[in-house]
């Protein structure tokens, strides 16, 4: 029994995502900044046209739909799925008018890229790619990214009853509206603080790697947004691998975990309560995957005798295991090299890696480490009860902030989310086999679409074959948005049509 | 706080075991009367030594005084996995010392792969294997699996509480009264569908053109793997020696047979085919059987495979009910479909044999009620996203004769085993890439031997690596027990040594 | 306000709503093709755009000993005797069969000169942009995304280096001789060249990218209607 959604409804969804376009053309102003000092003079008109259209169908939206209306959970699903579907739309504009893009779906499907944080690139000669435009695409990651965070954080969590049961396994009873605010003022808060440091640490290490100063700081600034929001865009074609420099991907690495880290655990660490880094069941399970992950990589990889000495093997094992994990996507090996030089395994080990995903209320995709937590415990207390007489009483209980009673309704909401990820995975991998990609090259590419990990085997090129690109966009944004906001967003579309008055 | 257990424990699981022992035993005095018939005198022998051993082993283990107490449904279970795993150590003797085994570990293989009715052979020049070893072959996936549907009907269904979730449905009747009925019942429909079975096939193989008493060997042997899902063939080339189109249809009723639930034939006895069309697994079946089918046409018909619909069909229909029942027989040399039948038809194949057909039947894999339970209630939960937060829906599904209510604790620990499963095909995958072998021909073997199916792309053979064998003939026996008898054998074992007095 | 509150939306209406929201996005989508580069009529040489580069679907087959020079001749011999360079896809597709193998080759200095103690890190792209066509920028001819090669070069080549490739300039074409490192032994850097010779084979030179007088002039507008739009907000606004 389905409501068909009212008129006030459609004013809130289009008023609200007008808000949000209307930010992405702020947004843009930095690149026209840049474009303008820079004398890059198609671009900064480029990034004009961008601002020009951006503005004013945010203001647009704001004159002709205000309203004051508040909103419910399911209107913040819509807005969020609508805005994310929306918002590339206007940011592709500057980069197809680049001329490094094939066609507009290429550009959305860069800009999806960005915006959620994926990594996975259809650029035509990124190398001679304007500055400007390189860091547009960068800054994508950074508003998309810390943007997730919000809205996984406010609306997806603080839902309450099934939606945030779906979510996080946990149900809030805050409201959307003050949550936001304060929320999101602390997102920045802790993003900027980040940013200074991380960049300049990246600015440091690129400095020493032998890049001129200015360029240094152009690059780690980029380096910085694509690894703290997990995104995965290189400003060179190269990825990590362009530095040839352990010191730089040394920096990286924390500025990935950081950005795979939930804001819930960046509260705790923030208020000094070391305490929760190793009792909390997030990084408990994400510290136990990737040793894991990692192991079996190194045994992979020792089997193929790709690395000879055990140093190199750890340096680029871990940094693709942990770029994998946290669902970056920046890579220190050319992604050719994953199927021709790194056997069978590893690469295995990467896609499982992707597939897990870092921490829930972060920019990392994937599964997410509460969700295979929560999975395990459930199992082990499943196994216990077989095991116990049957009126014995089995009670597991984990650690997120607080010491939690395992809900048997958390298990089955995760175990439904992990179900649907998985067939999420496999279904972009069939429509690869599809198309003649193999089963290894196809697996890795949705799921590293999907999850948002980024890395690729080479399958995400200009020359991709146009449903797969838009197969590719819609796992982005599924994916990105854990199926729930783009659910309801289609649950709108379907009562529209079919719900009753 | 788990119980050690006691002596009576222990002597109620030996006794039980050892009786399935005794039966074994004399079962197998029926090929050593006909290897004396056919002149084969050393399996004869064989036959004789592993028919006294296991009456010896059987025997051995009543001699303890009769414990007092009844049996429960825990030490059912560890009777049925303690069973599994020694019942093919007996059953391997007349094969080993048949000598076309290297190894005991290979003849253990297959009379594992026999008894789970797997189907996977590391046999060497099965061609001019003695006529009487290659009856045992196949007698033992009878006993295997119409053994198995007894256990899964009875221990399993009447477990309450947590083992009668697994099942997906919970009975309240006793355990022997019905144990016995039960069984009478599965014997009769299992010898009247023997009946008419054999004559089917033995008329087919006879317009086929062979031979009337050779005929005759091959339809009894043919009957047995297709009917109890085993997959074992009398020769090398499996189905597609015969070159005849009847006697795959014959043998494709008789999978289709095999891979239905008695609780299903139960109903068609008593003339109840309303349950037909209304089951929930039925209709699942159905619904993934055309519709990978259809995924496997289009695959075969991009790469061009087969020009003629005819060859195409027959061949694809084939193989894909071979490996939705679990059965494993193949009208293709496995190698082919690494070799030619491109990438999207094997991987239906996969996922047909990974899904597998009804719960009580011979058939293995995640199980048709598990998927379609898992869906249902998946998509109940995204149902409710759209709902109104205080909206009631009441999910329901057509099962054993009469419609009942999708409890969250049934579709819980259906999808909890399903992901069980997939854990247990990747784990098999994994080992046999740390072999390396690709990730696709990996996952095929893997998913074949847990989902107790027997297609295979050439990896089990008699050369396979032996860290390989013993993976697989744990995920034979962990896959057809379907986890639950294994985790009660494991914390059997687990409580014998750490459990309290 | 109440009887909005009750009246539920005519399908009509939700259609002209959607009409619109769609003919929106098509709007912004024409525009901007429109006012994107101008597009090559002809293809402007190179090899022809029908021939997919990087293909991971092709079938590679890496038995064959590759017959350009064995480890075991000199560096003078090896160089001298083969004329012909290795491509980055070759490198990459068979990493096995290269490991340790003296080779040529040939590309565009990109990015940024890397200097270390003992020599220079280069990337040398080899993809069409960096020798057939030129970089995308000069003709808008889209073949595909960047390959390369990271190379090791002595401080002496990498003072030669004059035009760096980038946003705007076309770099130095260098032609090198080296070794092909799966790992190399010093660095632990994957897949790259230590390279013992090389030069300058063609100078790079800056790109001019006219300035496009359309596009110059629906930026202008759009940035008016934007300012029009939020002037008339805050009127609206203050007034509520």
């Amino acid at each position: 029994m389905l409501f068909r959604p009212d008129h006030r409804d459609f004013r809130l969804i289009g008023y609200y995502s007008g808000k949000v376009i209307f930010g992405v053309g702020l947004a843009m102003l930095i690149p026209l900044v840049m474009a303008v000092l820079l004398g890059e003079r198609n671009e900064s008109y480029a990034f004009a046209l961008g601002v020009g259209l951006a503005v004013s169908a945010g203001r647009a939206a704001e004159l002709f739909l205000y309203t004051r209306h508040p909103l419910s959970t399911s209107h913040g699903l819509a807005i969020v799925a609508a805005s994310w579907l929306l918002a590339p739309v206007f940011a592709a504009v500057p980069l197809l008018l680049s001329g490094h893009y094939v066609s507009y779906l290429d550009a959305y499907f860069e800009s999806m890229s960005g915006f959620a944080t994926i990594g996975l690139t259809l650029v035509n000669d990124l190398d001679h790619l304007a500055r400007s435009m390189n860091l547009w695409r960068h800054l994508m990651q950074f508003l998309g990214g810390q943007g997730i965070v919000v809205v996984v954080l406010t609306i997806l969590a603080s839902a309450g009853g099934r939606i945030g049961a779906l979510y996080t396994g946990e149900g809030r009873e805050e409201k959307i509206l003050p949550n936001v605010v304060r929320t999101a003022r602390f997102i920045w808060r802790v993003a900027v603080g980040y940013f200074l440091i991380g960049s300049l640490l990246l600015w440091l290490a690129v400095w020493s790697a032998g890049l001129p100063a200015f360029t240094a700081l152009y690059h780690a600034m980029n380096l910085f947004m694509a690894a703290f929001d997990t995104g995965g865009f290189a400003t060179q074609s190269a990825s990590v691998g362009f530095y040839h420099s352990p010191l730089v991907e040394a920096v990286l690495l924390p500025i990935m975990v950081a950005g795979a880290a939930s804001f819930a655990l960046h509260y705790q660490l923030w208020q000094r309560r070391g305490g929760e880094l190793y009792r909390n069941i997030e990084t408990r399970t994400l510290a136990l995957s990737i040793t894991g992950l990692l192991i079996i990589t190194v045994v992979g990889l020792a089997r193929t005798a790709t690395f000879v000495d055990l140093a190199p093997l750890f340096r680029h094992g871990f940094f693709q295991i942990v770029s994998a994990h946290t669902t970056t996507g920046l890579a220190t090996v050319p992604g050719r090299l994953y199927v021709t030089d790194w056997g069978v395994l590893a690469p295995a080990m990467i896609v499982s890696a992707m597939a897990l995903g870092g921490m829930a209320g972060s920019t990392a995709g994937g599964i997410k480490a509460i969700r295979v937590g929560l999975i395990v415990k459930g199992l082990r207390r499943d196994i216990r009860k077989v095991l116990l007489p049957e009126d014995a009483v089995v009670v597991e209980t984990f650690h997120s902030t607080t010491k939690r009673i395992l809900r048997n309704e958390q298990v089955r909401a995760a175990a439904t989310i992990l179900l649907l990820w998985l067939v999420l995975y496999l279904a972009g991998g069939l429509v690869g086999l599809f198309y003649g990609y193999d089963l290894q090259l196809s697996l890795f590419e949705s799921t590293a679409a999907a999850s948002s990990g980024g890395l690729s085997v080479g399958v995400v090129r200009p020359d991709l074959e146009w449903p797969l690109k838009v197969l590719y966009i819609a796992q982005m944004v599924i994916g990105r948005l854990e199926f729930v906001a783009v659910f309801a967003l289609a649950g709108y579309l379907v009562a529209i049509v079919r719900g009753e008055v | 706080m788990l119980l050690r257990p006691d002596r009576q424990d222990l002597s109620l699981v030996a006794r039980f075991s050892g009786r399935v022992l005794l039966g074994l035993g004399g079962v197998m005095f029926v090929p050593a009367i006909l290897a004396v018939a056919w002149n084969e005198t050393n399996e004869a022998a064989g036959f004789v030594i592993g028919a006294c051993l296991c009456l010896l082993a059987g025997m051995a283990t009543q001699l303890p005084p009769r414990p007092r107490r009844a049996p429960d449904w825990q030490h059912g279970m560890v009777v049925s996995a303690t069973s599994w795993l020694v019942g093919p150590f007996f059953a391997a003797v007349p094969l080993y010392l048949s000598g076309h085994y290297s190894r005991y570990l290979d003849a253990y293989f297959d009379a594992m792969s026999g008894l789970a009715t797997a189907g996977l052979a590391v046999i060497n020049d099965l061609d001019h294997l003695a006529l009487s070893v290659n009856l045992w072959r196949h007698v033992l996936q009878f006993l295997g699996g119409q053994g198995l549907v007894v256990m899964m009907l009875s221990f399993f269904a009447v477990g309450g509480g947590a083992v009668g979730m697994y099942a997906g449905e919970a009975r309240e009747d006793k355990i022997l009264p019905n144990v016995a009925r039960t069984a009478r019942f599965i014997w009769r429909v299992a010898l009247t569908w023997f009946v008419v079975g054999v004559l089917a096939l033995w008329a087919a193989l006879a317009i086929a053109g062979m031979p009337v008493w050779q005929g005759l060997f091959h339809a009894i042997t043919l009957f047995m793997a297709a009917f109890d899902t085993g997959g074992f063939a009398p020769t090398s080339a499996s189905v597609a020696l015969y070159h005849s189109w009847l006697v795959e249809l014959v043998i494709g009723v008789l999978m289709v047979a095999g891979a239905l639930s008695f609780a299903l034939h139960f109903h068609l006895w008593q003339r109840r085919t309303g349950e037909l069309v209304r089951n929930i697994e039925i209709r699942f079946l159905a619904a993934s059987l055309f519709a990978l089918f259809a995924v496997a046409v289009a695959g075969l018909a991009s790469t061009g495979a087969y020009t003629s619909t005819e060859a195409l069909f027959r061949r694809g229909l084939f193989q894909i009910v071979s490996a939705h029942t679990g059965t494993g027989f193949n009208t293709v040399p496995g190698r082919m479909f690494v070799t030619d039948w491109g990438e999207l038809a094997p991987a239906a194949i996969v996922m047909a044999m990974g899904l597998g057909a009804m719960a009580g039947s011979t058939a293995g894999g995640i199980k048709a009620i598990r998927v379609a339970l898992t869906a249902r209630s998946v998509m109940r939960q995204l149902l409710h996203l759209v709902l109104p937060e205080d909206a009631v829906t009441v999910a329901t599904f057509h099962s054993g004769g009469s419609r009942q209510v999708l409890r969250p604790e049934v579709a819980r620990s259906a999808l909890m085993i399903l992901l069980l499963y997939l854990l247990l095909y990747l784990v098999g995958a994994l080992t046999a890439m740390f072999y390396g072998y690709p990730f696709d021909q990996a996952m095929f073997e893997s998913t074949s031997a847990a989902a107790a199916v027997g297609l295979s792309v050439g990896i089990t053979g008699p050369n396979l690596e032996t860290g390989i064998k013993i993976v697989y003939i744990l995920q034979m026996w962990i896959g057809r027990l379907e986890f639950i008898a294994v985790l009660v054998f494991m914390g059997f074992l687990w409580s014998a040594v750490r459990g309290r007095t | 306000m109440s009887d909005v509150r009750t009246r539920p939306v005519a399908r009509g209406r939700v259609l002209l709503a959607s009409l619109l929201i769609v003919g929106g996005l098509a709007g912004i989508v024409t525009l901007a093709e429109l006012l994107r580069h101008p597009l090559p009529d002809t293809a402007p040489g190179g090899p022809p755009a029908d021939e997919p580069a990087g293909d991971p679907r092709a079938e590679v087959t890496c038995d064959e000993p590759v017959p350009r020079e064995g480890q075991e001749r000199s560096d003078e011999d090896a160089a001298s005797a083969s004329r012909q360079f290795v491509r980055s896809n070759e490198l990459y597709d068979c990493p096995q069969q290269f490991d340790g193998r003296r080779v040529r080759y040939r590309g565009e200095v990109v990015g940024a000169i890397l200097r270390r103690a003992d020599g220079a890190w280069v990337q040398l792209n080899d993809d069409v942009y960096a020798d057939a066509l030129g970089p995308l920028p000069a003709h808008r001819d889209f073949r595909g995304g960047n390959a390369g090669v990271g190379v090791f070069v002595s401080h002496q080549v990498a003072d030669a280096i004059e035009a760096i490739g980038g946003p705007g300039e076309r770099g130095d074409i260098l032609e090198i001789s080296g070794v092909f490192h799966r790992v190399d032994p010093a660095t632990a850097e994957v897949a790259i060249i230590r390279s013992s010779e090389a030069s300058v084979s063609a100078a790079g030179e800056p790109l001019v990218d006219p300035a496009l007088a359309d596009r110059r002039a629906a930026a202008i507008l759009f940035l008016l209607l934007a300012a029009g739009l939020t002037v008339a907000e805050r009127i609206v606004a203050r007034r509520r």
